[in-house]
């Protein structure tokens, strides 16, 4: 139970006069969180910037650096942006976005380059591929009822594996030019699937929180229960979910293809733990204890900027798994520690 | 506020040896008070009751006790003398006899009256390491014994009467304890239990303080209080305002207004609505479900009928039934002109018809407790709304909030908070006002005030009238009796998935005729038949 002192003064009694005083104060914008822990991981990767600034002038201080850290990351924003579909309506780890991401970058290369087709069609096909993955998935979980881990981590696994056949465990490359320009075509000095990302992540935050599109999905995960008896369809919500984290994995993987020209399929697993730490730790951002796509989208570029950054300072390879690990643990324990506080 | 006699009451003489002995016990979360300066001792061989509104520290203090908060420096809690390392290891109440039963009961349905039992003390052989159920067994069945009371130890807890049930718990509680000693603290444990299951819990404890073991109650039914409790300590606002006066002579009225700090404003039952005139009523036909057959009743406009009866008797399916929460399998509900059939009706469809279900359980069906007060009030709105993705309506939703928040007296006015955050009173104000906000003409509510304070549930109930004077049609089901004579001008009394029994005019409707009409043969007993005369307890 959690109280504060105005519940404890206020709960019933109407016009006894310092009870009064204590309950009629609104507290409004306050509990959202203090600003410390809203703004508490911009804040330190504010302090990282300068940090390593300051130790690496000559080669973090330069153009290339950003560019390259808002650049790059587009795998990971549309990955994260897959897993809050699933995670806001409840359905905590959707271990297959990560193969179905790479099946659906695996598959424009091998079809274009080894088969022939025109690569457009090739795209089309494996967006909608990887949505009809999402869908089965989401007819296993709601509508049979498979405990959604299982689901998904067999579904991932099986990807993959279809992946690596599909390419014969060969990274494929030689996909036409022009094609790269959905991905790499400079805007404003950045490639243009930085600004896809932004755009994707801007627009799922506006669905959440300013329609009731948004506000129903975050009721089916608070609450099925609840939801249903306000009269929500529960489980097409939940299964469109799926098929939507599966779309816009999709989506990614193509962009991911089209930006490198090709793609080793063995690599899609890496993104896994990203996506999951960029997940988490956007709920420590911007709104603290809640799921949102803005604290996401900050928190990739900032796993970004760490991993770069010590890089740099000399780390190889190994770098990003302590990086994206360590701040997987921390961060969670952070925004776990001050929710209990605030309360 | 506080009044002169409650100060004198709290002065009564404590003799030496208490059982429970508490003293300077404060807690503090954030930068929120929550318990200052608390007192409380209990005697050996008493029934002492801890009673106190949502949000006053009853329950932060029975987590005190049973471990799982650390109380701020300086408290000291000593069980028969002997003090207790704070914070409190579960581990050292069970050495001292002391346990603490939690809502519910605390008993796993799924596993056995023995596994339930014996779970947590299960001792290991010496070198297999395995259970010696033999050894299990005969500790358990001798706490039953030492009781007098006889449940089969492999039966399922889930298969059980409420009354056997009551019996497994406190016998669990019980065991560590050596005959005559030991405490037994009781959190809220009694709130779901029906009338029969109450006074057959009474009855037991009755016969186990009079052996020396004490009962700390924690509970928000005034009753057990004044007919079940020796002594009373009443929290407010943090804050012991009464530490262990005598019950003896205590009204209830007298009770609750230690407990709100004001005078109850008087919670009569309202005058019988005339209904409003004009307006055809709303009728049920040949509705059956899983537990009810062919039930048919009519509730005029304004009128609020209640339903009851024992459990399984089909009485709490009506509500849900008639909002297509469950499928009915026949019926049919026609009001002017309107005719709606029963089966296949959805939720959504029900909320378009005006139908609202406010159903038990605010934290499994009601709210959901992370998201905040605005959005679980605005939720009916958001979630029927057509165009999906136009913008909500930010103004409305605040105007509706305040709105809500000021009829019903929500507190504190946080609309951005977790609703989780509220007190259990407000949270349920919060649950009636969501759907109360959505203007519904027919109204259906199960168990619309359980385990809420005094203060509350007057609000609770208030709106409810309100409702119904604006010509609703409003059906409470409920086992409460004091709820339903409280709030109903009429209850059906059900019987095996039929409707037995209508009580109509007042004299029906007082708590004692709707238990009389549940238990056909059935009385209101004082739930201990003895008054102790003070010296039964002397050791």
């Amino acid at each position: 139970m959690t109280h504060t002192e105005a519940d404890a003064a206020a709960s019933g009694v109407p016009g006894s006069s310092a009870e009064a005083s204590a309950a009629g104060n609104p507290i409004t914008r306050k509990h959202r969180g203090p600003v410390a822990a809203r703004y508490a991981v911009i804040g330190v990767w504010i302090l990282m910037i300068v940090l390593f600034a300051v130790l690496r002038p000559e080669t973090f201080l330069t153009e290339g650096t950003f560019s390259s850290i808002l650049g790059s990351q587009q795998a990971l924003v549309f990955l994260s942006a897959a897993l809050l579909c699933t995670i806001l309506v409840g359905e905590f780890v959707d271990m297959s976005l990560a193969s179905n991401f790479g099946l659906a970058a695996i598959l424009v290369p091998v079809l274009t380059v080894n088969h022939g087709w025109n690569v457009w069609l090739a795209a089309l096909l494996a967006v909608v591929v990887s949505t009809v993955v999402g869908v089965v998935n989401g007819l296993l979980v709601v509508r049979v009822g498979v405990n959604t881990i299982v689901v998904t981590l067999g579904m991932g696994t099986f990807l993959l594996g279809i992946a690596l056949w599909s390419s014969n465990l060969m990274p494929v490359s030689g996909l036409p030019a022009g094609f790269s320009a959905i991905a790499l075509t400079p805007v404003l000095g950045l490639p243009v699937n930085f600004f896809l990302g932004l755009v994707l992540m801007l627009g799922f935050a506006y669905v959440l929180e300013f329609t009731p599109l948004g506000r129903n999905m975050r009721f089916v995960g608070a609450n099925r229960e609840v939801s249903r008896l306000a009269g929500l369809r529960v489980p097409l919500i939940r299964q469109t979910a799926f098929a939507a984290g599966g779309l816009i994995a999709g989506v990614g993987g193509v962009l991911a293809a089209a930006a490198t020209g090709g793609f080793d399929p063995s690599v899609s697993h890496s993104y896994l733990l990203p996506m999951f730490a960029a997940t988490f730790l956007g709920t420590a951002i911007l709104q603290p204890g809640r799921f949102n796509p803005l604290g996401t989208l900050v928190a990739v570029y900032f796993l970004a900027t760490g991993v770069l950054g010590l890089q740099l300072l000399g780390g190889s390879s190994w770098v990003s798994s302590v990086f994206y690990g360590g701040v997987l643990v921390v961060a969670v324990t952070i925004s776990t520690v001050l929710n209990n506080r605030s309360r | 506020m506080t009044d002169p006699t409650t100060e004198a009451r709290s002065m009564t003489a404590a003799p030496p040896a208490q059982r429970l002995s508490i003293t300077g016990l404060s807690k503090t979360f954030g930068r929120s008070r929550v318990l200052t300066d608390v007192a409380l001792d209990v005697r050996p061989g008493e029934i002492h009751a801890l009673v106190g509104q949502n949000g006053s520290g009853k329950s932060t203090l029975a987590k005190i006790l049973n471990g799982l908060h650390t109380p701020d420096p300086g408290a000291s809690v000593t069980i028969g003398g002997v003090p207790l390392a704070l914070p409190v290891r579960p581990r050292d109440l069970r050495t001292h006899g002391m346990a603490v039963v939690h809502q519910n009961l605390g008993l796993v349905d799924d596993l056995s009256v023995l596994e339930n039992m014996r779970v947590g003390r299960l001792t290991p052989s010496r070198f297999l390491r395995r259970v010696r159920w033999a050894d299990e067994r005969a500790e358990a069945s001798a706490v039953f014994e030492r009781i007098g009371r006889d449940v089969a130890l492999d039966a399922r807890v889930g298969t059980l009467h409420e009354e056997e049930r009551a019996t497994v718990a406190i016998a669990r509680a019980l065991q560590d304890a050596a005959t005559g000693t030991g405490l037994i603290v009781f959190d809220e444990s009694t709130r779901a239990l029906t009338r029969r299951s109450l006074e057959h819990f009474f009855t037991l404890l009755d016969e186990i303080v009079s052996t020396g073991t004490s009962v700390l109650m924690i509970t928000h039914r005034l009753e057990e209080v004044i007919s079940g409790a020796d002594r009373v300590t009443v929290l407010r606002d943090g804050r012991a305002v009464v530490s262990g006066a005598e019950v003896e002579g205590m009204t209830e009225p007298e009770l609750a207004g230690l407990i709100l700090g004001s005078n109850l404003v008087d919670l009569e039952h309202r005058p019988t609505s005339a209904g409003v005139e004009g307006t055809a009523p709303l009728r049920v036909d040949s509705l059956t479900g899983q537990s009810v057959t062919d039930v048919s009743f009519e509730v005029r406009p304004g009128e609020i009928v209640g339903l009851t009866g024992l459990a399984g008797s089909g009485y709490d399916e009506v509500p849900y039934l008639l909002a297509g929460a469950t499928p009915a399998a026949t019926g049919r509900m026609t009001t002017s002109g309107l005719t709606l059939g029963l089966p296949g009706l959805t939720p959504a469809a029900a909320i378009e018809h005006g139908i609202a279900l406010v159903p038990e359980g605010r934290e499994r069906s009601g709210l959901a407790l992370e998201l905040t007060v605005t959005e679980n009030l605005g939720f009916p709105k958001t979630a029927r709304a057509r165009k999906r993705l136009r913008p909500l309506d930010r103004r409305a939703e605040r105007t509706l909030v305040q709105d809500w928040s000021e009829r019903l007296d929500v507190q504190p006015r946080r609309p951005r908070a977790p609703v989780g955050t509220l007190s259990g009173g407000n949270q349920q104000k919060v649950f009636v006002a969501k759907w109360l906000a959505t203007d519904p003409d027919l109204l259906l509510l199960h168990e619309p005030t359980q385990a809420v304070d005094v203060g509350a549930r007057h609000t609770i109930v208030a709106a409810i009238h309100e409702k119904a004077r604006a010509g609703a049609f409003v059906i409470v089901a409920g086992s409460d009796e004091n709820e339903l004579a409280l709030l109903c001008d009429r209850v059906l009394v059900f019987d095996d998935g039929r409707i037995r029994r209508e009580l109509t005019s007042t004299p029906d409707l007082t708590p004692d005729a709707i238990v009389a009409a549940i238990y056909t043969d059935g009385s209101r007993a004082r739930l201990r038949g003895l008054r102790k005369d003070g010296s039964r307890h002397e050791e």
